[in-house]
């Protein structure tokens, strides 16, 4: 029998004598949570997990988790809304994470590097899949699908790779030497790009799918909605995304004294900011929504990458927010003027709200010319059969349609998406899933992953910190062909970082290494298998909590034992 | 050599010639002289030790706990509401079985506040695992306080000397201080077996769960038992240098033909013995006093009571709501006897009241009033407060 020292002294390993574990009624688990980043990227990016790479002082092992989500992660840094950002939960300290420009800098280090996927190309032991459609979610689909083994054709209608990210977006958004190292390095992954090649035109449904397993349906939205005005319609109508893509391949623009655009969408901000410079002196923009603010209610704002708004106002663009066109004033076929109705909402059918003209609140104006840009539909092209009479593809949330199992549909086509991000994402979705049913494995889960937080971290443990701010164009400096907004250095890019919370994964800070008063946290050389560097051992906690109270990342939390 | 001293500086002195290590204290009345004499000392370089000024008793006592583990000779000196603050670390001394001396300048304790004297202090702290030794008179102090190390260090625990704030601390007495040569023959240089020494690492205050806490308790319960017969012998061998002793466990005065016995702790029992010899129309008592509060000496109180009809225990506190602390543990103590003397228990001379040579007569008067159960005290006059707090 263990005999007690004079005065309980303990000798050197004594203290292991008192398995304390016996007292527990609670115990410590680690849970890797998803992270609000993470959880709101509709690419599926876990931007926790790069930056924490990125800590490490790991910038390539980095730029590979990036891309195991995202095979274009320069292009999304530069035209994305940056939904990571708006959930990021360092806005409730201070500002949100810049992690866009994070994603930038990657990007741009791995444009620079020439750094190559971490993908095996000469795999190709899987099932031939053609992609239709080379837009972002069509190249990510050819990406992904080739990532997994399978052989993939890639066929659009246009000579070059990229959709609307070459065909409707700005240079000065997105400078083409960066799609263009983006799409190339993805189209060399061994994909059989077919450009010039039109559904229905050049080679038929039927055909594809004769000789592939599956189908990857990208199209994107590419028939502006019809529009007038009552019914009236000036002569010279011209649609926001046709200007805008005339603009692109042309450089030409029409250039009015004054413009109305009618529409909130980037096409209309796009469009607003090219015709200013252009020289139209007076460019308003007439949208349904509202603007972006600090009371603005999210769902009623401008579906536009929010600094691209704001720039716009910069430039001189007027808004005319919850307002729509009433009357076209013509003096015969010509456009004189318009006037313009507050719109107020209403509860209507099946508790959606409805806008309707405020009586009253009339005004009138003079402007020469008028652009809708309300938004595009699906042009059918070869898939008339499965498309039906509907301006959109109907597809569940991993791109199955009802019209044929060996076909999935993604991006724009689908018209619940709208960014360059969602169509991403869909082409991984869609090509996880046509995997899976190639191989007889599990269909992936679109289901967002809990997220944890602000409340769950301890964030006594972070300083606050400025968010770093981009480079950016003077007004006086900005013209078509140089992009706006610039990157981040290295030091700010190591600044940004430091900012993150890691929320929901392991810091290892050894908060709970330290703090633990009964030794049961040890710490491991390896990572151990929850990919810590922490075990707990349950011999000798007592449950105290206090390794979940001081974890900084929400990473511990007690349950019941 | 005889000197007219005051008690704090004999008491300091004393101390000094025990060669301490370190001495932590924090100032409060009545001890402040002793610790400022001692700190004089060691600024004249008559005593060499490590004196750590601190901002509370709190920190005085974790000093010389952190000290005495290191196997430093340790003192500490406090009193009343500095004894409370120090609580905590005076139970972890004991438990941790550390040898040390701390004076408690015994002192009322607050509220109301009161500076004078009285042993609520250190009664409040008895449960603590300390020694607790009463003095008598200032002789005894100086005589204890020199015991009190060799006790400490044999038995290893703590000893607490307790002398009655203002009453010995403050009056001038002539005392005969011994020289270095008596204490250090008396007194070998402090070896402590279990110190902290960074070649041998040890945990002190460590967590002992259900499985053994019983049993250190226990041993801390067995310490001071075997305690008694060191605090006999520690005065017994300091007697046979410089020929007094202070009284061991207790002491017995008075004709040993007397039928009625009276108890008492520190200096009142000087008081009491000057009393007993003029007791005007009165038969004389049988003078006890106890010297060793803890461990409480049962045996020796009832040998020393054998004969006895009528037991009263004068005493310097108590318990509200139960009666006298003192007066409760004799009449336990005295349980076990065949023929046990009637217990009758007093207190008297709360927060300074004084204690005139006619307490004793009083008190002997008083004791046949009260029943055998009873507690009263003595001095109390109850038409100065309104008549529902009586």
């Amino acid at each position: 029998m263990k005999q007690l020292s004079r005065g309980a002294f303990a000798l050197p390993g004594t203290s292991l004598d008192f398995k304390t574990g016996t007292w527990r009624n609670e115990m410590p688990v680690h849970t890797h949570w998803g992270a609000p980043c993470h959880v709101a990227c509709p690419a599926g990016e876990d931007a926790q997990a790069y930056i924490a790479k990125m800590m490490e002082g790991h910038p390539k092992q980095a730029w590979e988790i990036l891309v195991q989500a995202n095979p274009l992660p320069a292009t999304t840094a530069r035209v994305c809304p940056h939904f990571c950002e708006q959930a990021c939960n360092r806005k409730h300290m201070d500002q949100p994470i810049a992690i866009h420009l994070i994603e930038r800098y990657l990007g741009d280090e791995a444009i620079k590097n020439n750094w190559a996927y971490p993908v095996d190309v000469s795999k190709e032991d899987g099932e031939p899949v053609c992609v239709v459609g080379a837009g972002p979610a069509g190249l990510s689909a050819a990406y992904h699908l080739r990532r997994l083994g399978h052989p993939v054709t890639l066929i659009d209608s246009l000579p070059e790779a990229g959709g609307l990210l070459r065909t409707a977006i700005p240079v000065t958004r997105l400078p083409r030497n960066v799609l263009d190292a983006e799409v190339g390095r993805l189209l060399k992954l061994g994909i059989d790009f077919k450009p010039r090649t039109s559904l229905g035109r050049d080679v038929s449904l039927e055909q594809l799918m004769g000789e592939h397993a599956y189908l990857f349906l990208a199209p994107g939205a590419a028939k502006s909605r019809h529009w007038s005005v009552d019914g009236a319609v000036p002569s010279d109508l011209r649609e926001g995304l046709g200007l805008l893509k005339e603009w692109l391949v042309v450089g030409d623009i029409p250039k009015p004294k004054s413009v109305a655009i009618h529409g909130g969408g980037n096409t209309a901000v796009d469009l607003a900011r090219v015709m200013k410079r252009a020289g139209v002196a007076d460019v308003h923009v007439i949208t349904a929504s509202g603007l972006p603010g600090p009371d603005a209610d999210p769902k009623d704002v401008l579906n536009v990458v929010p600094r691209e708004f704001e720039q716009a106002v910069e430039e001189g663009i007027v808004f005319h927010a919850h307002r729509t066109i009433q009357r076209l004033l013509m003096r015969g076929s010509k456009l004189v003027g318009l006037e313009m109705v507050h719109l107020k909402k209403l509860p209507g059918a099946g508790g959606r709200s409805s806008r309707v003209a405020f009586e009253g609140t009339e005004t009138v104006l003079h402007v020469e010319m008028v652009v809708p840009a309300i938004g595009e539909v699906v042009e059918p092209q070869g898939f008339e059969n499965l498309l039906g009479h509907a301006d959109y593809f109907k597809a569940d949330p991993i791109g199955q349609i009802a019209g044929s199992d060996r076909v999935l549909v993604g991006g724009d086509a689908r018209g619940d998406r709208g960014t360059v991000t969602a169509a991403i994402g869909d082409g991984r979705l869609a090509a996880l899933a046509i995997h899976a049913k190639l191989t007889g494995g599990e269909l992936p889960d679109p289901k967002r992953r809990p997220f944890i937080d602000y409340d769950k971290l301890n964030v006594n443990y972070f300083e606050p910190a400025a968010r770093a701010v981009e480079p950016m164009l003077a007004l006086e400096q900005r013209n078509d062909s140089d992009e706006i907004e610039g990157g981040l250095n290295f030091a700010q890019v190591t600044h940004e970082i430091g900012r993150c919370f890691s929320c929901g994964n392991c810091l290892a800070c050894d908060n709970c290494w330290t703090l633990c008063p009964d030794n049961a946290v040890i710490k491991t050389v390896e990572r151990a298998a929850d990919g810590s560097h922490y075990v707990f051992d349950y011999e000798y906690c007592k449950g105290c909590g206090l390794c979940a109270h001081e974890c900084p990342c929400g990473y511990i939390g007690m349950v019941s034992d | 050599m005889l000197h007219a001293l005051e008690g704090s500086q004999a008491i300091a002195q004393a101390v000094a010639l025990c060669r301490p290590a370190v001495v932590a204290a924090y100032p409060i009345t009545p001890q402040t002289h002793i610790v400022e004499n001692i700190s004089k000392l060691v600024a004249d370089g008559k005593l060499k030790c490590e004196f750590v000024s601190v901002e509370s008793e709190f920190s005085a006592a974790s000093v010389v706990l952190g000290s005495a583990a290191t196997g430093a000779r340790s003192y500490t000196a406090s009193s009343s509401q500095g004894i409370l603050l120090m609580a905590e670390v005076l139970f972890d001394i004991a438990g941790m079985r550390l040898p040390m001396v701390l004076t408690c300048a015994n002192r009322a304790i607050s509220a109301p506040i009161n500076i004078w004297n009285d042993h609520q202090d250190a009664m409040t702290v008895r449960d603590s695992g300390w020694i607790q030794l009463y003095c008598a008179d200032n002789q005894e102090a100086i005589d204890t306080t020199i015991q009190a190390f060799r006790i400490s260090e044999r038995t290893e625990l703590p000893v607490m000397v307790c002398v009655d704030g203002f009453v010995l601390t403050h009056t001038l007495e002539v005392v005969d201080m011994p020289n270095a040569e008596q204490v250090d023959s008396y007194l070998p240089p402090f070896t402590f077996k279990n110190k902290l020494d960074p070649k041998h690492p040890l945990s002190l205050g460590t967590l002992v769960g259900p499985e053994y806490y019983t049993e250190a308790r226990y041993s801390l319960h067995r310490a001071l038992e075997k305690a008694l017969p060191e605090i006999e012998s520690a005065d017994a061998d300091w007697a046979k240098i410089c020929g007094r002793a202070s009284g061991g466990l207790l002491t017995v005065d008075g004709p040993e033909s007397a039928s009625v016995g009276v108890l008492a702790m520190g200096s009142v029992v000087s008081t009491l013995t000057e009393a007993n010899e003029i007791l005007p129309g009165k038969k004389r008592v049988r003078l006890m006093k106890l010297r060793a509060f803890r461990p409480f000496p049962a045996e020796a109180l009832r040998q020393a009571c054998a004969g006895l009809k009528e037991l009263i225990v004068l005493e310097r506190a108590f318990s509200p709501g139960c009666g006298g602390i003192l007066g409760t543990e004799v009449r336990a103590a005295l349980a076990g006897m065949a023929k046990p003397p009637a217990v009758r228990n007093f207190a008297v001379g709360l927060g300074g009241r004084d204690i005139p040579l006619g307490t004793l007569s009083k008190l002997l008067d008083a004791a046949k009033a009260q029943g055998n159960e009873g507690f009263s005290i003595l001095d109390v006059e109850p038409e100065r407060l309104p008549p529902e707090d009586r």
